[in-house]
């Protein structure tokens, strides 16, 4: 070991600093520069805003059935926009009317609520429980770590959405349900990719260090090895938030998850998959509404791990 | 070290050889290893069962058979023998004191048999026509104990024969070349199913279907507006009904019941889910049946009145509850998710009745909802059987029917003192208080009459919808050798005594014939297995003159005690066949007032 050269006390911290700093900055500017990315960001900005401000963009209550309230309402009726030349008498309808005569634009800014709530919390949830999972398993190593990730591997032998619908068929179906369904199936990733980081960052340099000047294994997991092992689990996380919408989607389609009135896309469009011909707004719009939503999460976790990647830092730079 | 690699290897080898002959086998070759084992055991459990009836001395089957069939299990060749005198068989109950119709039921020579009621049945004939009433060899019935094997391949006199049932997938027939009839135009009839309407169509418009059921009412202008397909409206009679099971809180109150039978706009729900034709029940019975609405009409929606009850019962918010149904299309409910979430919306704006939507199987739907099990509001229908009062109110209302909780006394004790009545007119006030109790009891809530059609290719001859009973295959020309035609789901079992379910009955009609059928084009009944079915002057003893010369498709010959055989099965509860798919045997027991030897 070659001596260090002195270096002042708050002079280290200058340097740890700047460091954190710019990794960050970095990799939020590398994201800044990719296109897909930006895409996926401004088409998730405009779903958030619609979604929060759903109260004041909709016309009528999602759950409301307009039958007697306005004259001639049918169900099923196509859009009427009165720019596009709908007729000036009869109210406007953006996306037309449902099989049960409710205003589909309403249900569609509510809906967007429904799913992001759902993304989010089956993603917190299964991550949360995931990351704890495989941190233990991997700096417990041993019989722990045989025995969490042995479990992980049984849930992970099974077709994603066949074990989903098992679990939700023995709690009963319901949305609270569909989500925890979703998200057990989905822990076992998180778990494998936490188990992974933490693994090879034990080994490393700096938390020998740690563990020479005495830290407790509590303090290593939590302050040296877990931020650390952070970066994989953001792009997991991102990417992860689409596949629990577009799941949670295929069980209410199903009839499994959210039940009715409430208004949630997969229902919207499972309960008028029928109607494909001779209403197909009613299943043309939903379905946009979840593939859009589903493919901003996508391109974004895919920008996401491009800056993240180290791999990929020469090429990603060298293209832009 | 270098051993211990070695061992590896060849694990690793086994595993992998394992897997590829794991991934071969399963392909296909799976089957024909299974049955030759099922088909062990099954002759010895025949030949368990008639020692198990000789134990028995409540068993009310004189059958000087038995004695016979476990050697015809044994020895099959013993069966054909033509040498065997006909021995007559019957089926009796003690005496007439257990409340049901059927005395007894004998083979009185090969050709005749002889049906002897309690009670006068004017509606005899229209009952004996119908599918579950089918008759299957007596030697069959005890081969397979009532079920199993018999589930899956009924074995009748039909024009077809079933060749296979593929699970989730289609029943395929073969024509019956020694049918007794004119025979099947089509060679091979395949009956497929998809829940969807819109499927159906496609299905129809590109010509892999050549009949399809239940047009969805959205279509009936496309396919009216389409030159290949032509449009065939159903005239037969149904009904739509919101049930309650009075032995669960809060329906077994009265004062609830009348508030739901007040608080649902019928009309709305009509309006808005029905096709053009459909009409809002005023009685359980729709009006085309003769007799069927006579009595007050239903009560006129009024939503205060209703929450006023409601309150008086001590609900003034209204409760919590759901409302179970099963996303199969049916004539009496087009739209069943549409129609469940309109229902949901009314019984909270109108009542406040906050009620989850539950989505149920099909088959499970039938059996927990007919047994009574459903502990909220349910939404079942009825399509008409046969042309009587009788096959709406005696089925649904009987003593014997708890698919409403309890059944009501002021309902089913006129409901059988007028079965008994030939004379519509003399039984006409009769059928007016049943339909007032059940007005004033309310066990269900009547709420529409639909209408329906089904769809065939225009190239498709012959294509017809009876007004009762299934169309018959072997009455449609395709003008090639397969017949396709498509229901709305699978059936639950092919052993129609056992079965309520439309989609089951369907096809068992192919295959298993009844003593009488109904016309293409009414509800009167016409010959099929019996040449003649007559009754004597208070309609208590019928005599039924068979076919001669008929064959069942497994080449054993058609006679007087199959019939009594295939009866015994379902209407005596201690017969050693009485196994069935659920084992509730509900037409037996409802049309007849309840089975012989029925368990308390």
């Amino acid at each position: 070991m070659t001596p260090v050269a002195q270096i002042p006390d708050d002079n280290i911290a200058d340097i740890q600093d700047y460091k954190a700093n710019s990794l960050w900055r970095l990799t939020l500017r590398r994201i800044f520069r990719q296109r897909s990315a930006m895409v996926g960001m401004s088409i998730l900005l405009v779903i958030a805003l619609l979604a929060i401000f759903a109260p004041v963009l909709a016309p009528y209550d999602p759950t409301d059935v307009l039958i007697g309230k306005e004259d001639g309402i049918k169900k099923r009726q196509p859009p009427c926009i009165h720019l596009l030349g709908c007729d000036e008498d009869q109210p406007q309808h953006f996306l037309g009317i449902d099989g049960n005569v409710r205003d589909v634009y309403s249900r569609m800014l509510y809906g967007a609520r429904v799913s992001l709530q759902i993304g989010f919390v089956v993603v917190t949830v299964a991550s949360v429980s995931g990351t704890i999972l495989g941190a233990l398993a991997g700096y417990a190593g041993g019989w722990v770590d045989n025995l969490i990730m042995r479990i992980m591997d049984i849930f992970l032998a099974f077709p994603f959405l066949l074990l989903a619908i098992s679990i939700v068929f023995v709690l009963g179906p319901g949305l609270i349900n569909a989500m925890l369904a979703i998200s057990i199936v989905s822990m076992p990733a998180y778990a494998r990719v936490v188990r992974a980081a933490v693994l090879s960052i034990r080994e490393t340099d700096y938390v020998e260090a740690s563990r020479a000047l005495g830290a407790s294994d509590f303090e290593i997991l939590l302050k040296r090895i877990l931020p650390n092992a952070i970066p994989p689990l953001i792009v997991l996380v991102t990417l992860g938030v689409a596949t629990a919408i577009l799941d949670t989607a295929a069980l209410s389609f199903l009839g499994l998850g959210a039940q009715p009135p409430l208004p949630e896309w997969g229902t919207m469009l499972g309960s008028e998959r029928n109607q494909l011909f001779s209403a197909p707004h009613l299943v043309f719009v939903p379905g946009v509404a979840i593939s859009m939503t589903v493919l901003a999460f996508n391109l974004l976790g895919d920008g996401i791990r491009d800056a993240l990647d180290p791999r990929l830092v020469h090429a990603g730079v060298k293209t832009e | 070290m270098k051993m211990k690699n070695k061992y590896y290897l060849l694990f690793v080898l086994m595993l992998v050889l394992g897997l590829a002959l794991a991934a071969c086998t399963s392909a296909g070759g799976d089957e024909p290893a299974g049955e030759p084992a099922a088909a062990v055991e099954e002759p010895a459990a025949a030949v368990e069962e008639p020692a198990a009836a000789v134990e028995e001395p409540a068993a009310a089957v004189e059958e000087p058979a038995a004695a016979e069939e476990p050697a015809a299990a044994e020895e099959p060749a013993a069966a054909e023998e033509p040498a065997a005198a006909f021995e007559p068989i019957s089926v009796a109950a003690e005496n007439c004191d257990y409340g049901g119709k059927i005395s007894s039921i004998e083979a009185v020579d090969e050709l005749t048999v002889q049906f002897n009621l309690c009670k006068p049945d004017p509606a005899f004939l229209a009952k004996v026509a119908f599918t579950p009433f089918g008759i299957q060899p007596a030697e069959w019935l005890a081969e397979t104990g009532g079920t199993g094997e018999l589930l899956e391949h009924p074995i009748g006199t039909g024009p077809y024969m079933v060749q296979e049932w593929v699970r989730g997938d289609s029943v395929i027939y073969q024509r019956f070349d020694d049918y007794w009839g004119e025979p099947a135009f089509a060679e091979t009839a395949v009956l497929r199913w998809n829940q969807e309407g819109a499927a159906r169509l496609i299905e129809l418009q590109a010509g892999t279907a050549d009949y399809i059921t239940n047009v969805s009412p959205d279509d009936f202008a496309t396919v009216e507006a389409d030159p290949n397909l032509v449009l065939l409206p159903n005239a037969s009679p149904n009904i739509l009904y919101l049930a309650m099971t009075n032995t669960f809180a809060p329906f077994d109150n009265q004062m609830v019941r009348q508030a739901v039978a007040m608080g649902i706009d019928r009309q709305r729900i009509v309006d808005n889910f029905y096709p053009a034709g459909s009409e809002v029940a005023s009685h359980f019975t729709p009006c085309s049946i003769p007799g069927g609405c006579e009595g007050d009409p239903w009560y006129d929606f009024d939503p205060e009145a209703a929450r006023a009850l409601l309150a008086e019962a001590g609900f003034p918010d209204g409760f919590e509850t759901a409302i179970y149904y099963r996303d199969v299309f049916r004539s009496y409910l087009p739209e069943p998710s549409l129609v469940a979430v309109e229902f949901q919306t009314q019984l909270r704006d109108n009542m406040g009745i906050e009620a989850e939507v539950v989505v149920m199987e099909s088959g499970e739907f039938i059996a927990e909802s007919t047994d009574g099990n459903l502990d909220g509001f349910y939404l079942l229908g009825w399509g008409a059987d046969y042309p009587h009062v009788t096959n709406f109110l005696d089925f649904h209302f009987s003593a014997q029917n708890p698919q409403f909780g309890d059944p009501f006394p002021e309902i089913y004790g006129v409901l059988e003192e007028a079965s008994q009545i030939a004379d519509a007119a003399t039984a006409a006030p009769l059928y007016e208080q049943a339909n007032n109790a059940i007005r004033e009891l309310v066990p269900m809530v009547p709420i529409a009459h639909g209408a329906s059609a089904h769809a065939a290719l225009a190239s498709l001859g012959n294509a017809y919808v009876p007004p009762f009973g299934a169309t018959q295959f072997y009455k449609l020309d395709p003008g090639k050798d397969t017949l396709v035609f498509m229901q709305n789901n699978e059936p639950i079992s092919l052993y129609c005594a056992d079965e309520t379910d439309g989609e089951s009955l369907r096809p068992c009609q192919q295959v298993v014939e009844t003593l009488l059928e109904y016309a293409d084009d009414s509800g009167a009944t016409v010959p099929e297995l019996a040449t003649s079915c007559e009754g004597n002057e208070d309609a208590t003893v019928w005599t039924c003159q068979l076919r001669e010369g008929v064959l069942f498709h497994d080449g054993s010959s058609f006679d007087a005690n199959d019939v009594v055989a295939s009866w015994a099965v379902g209407i005596d509860a201690a017969n050693e066949n009485h196994v069935g798919n659920t084992g509730g045997f509900d037409y037996f027991s409802y049309l007849w007032d309840g089975l012989i030897n029925a368990p308390e």
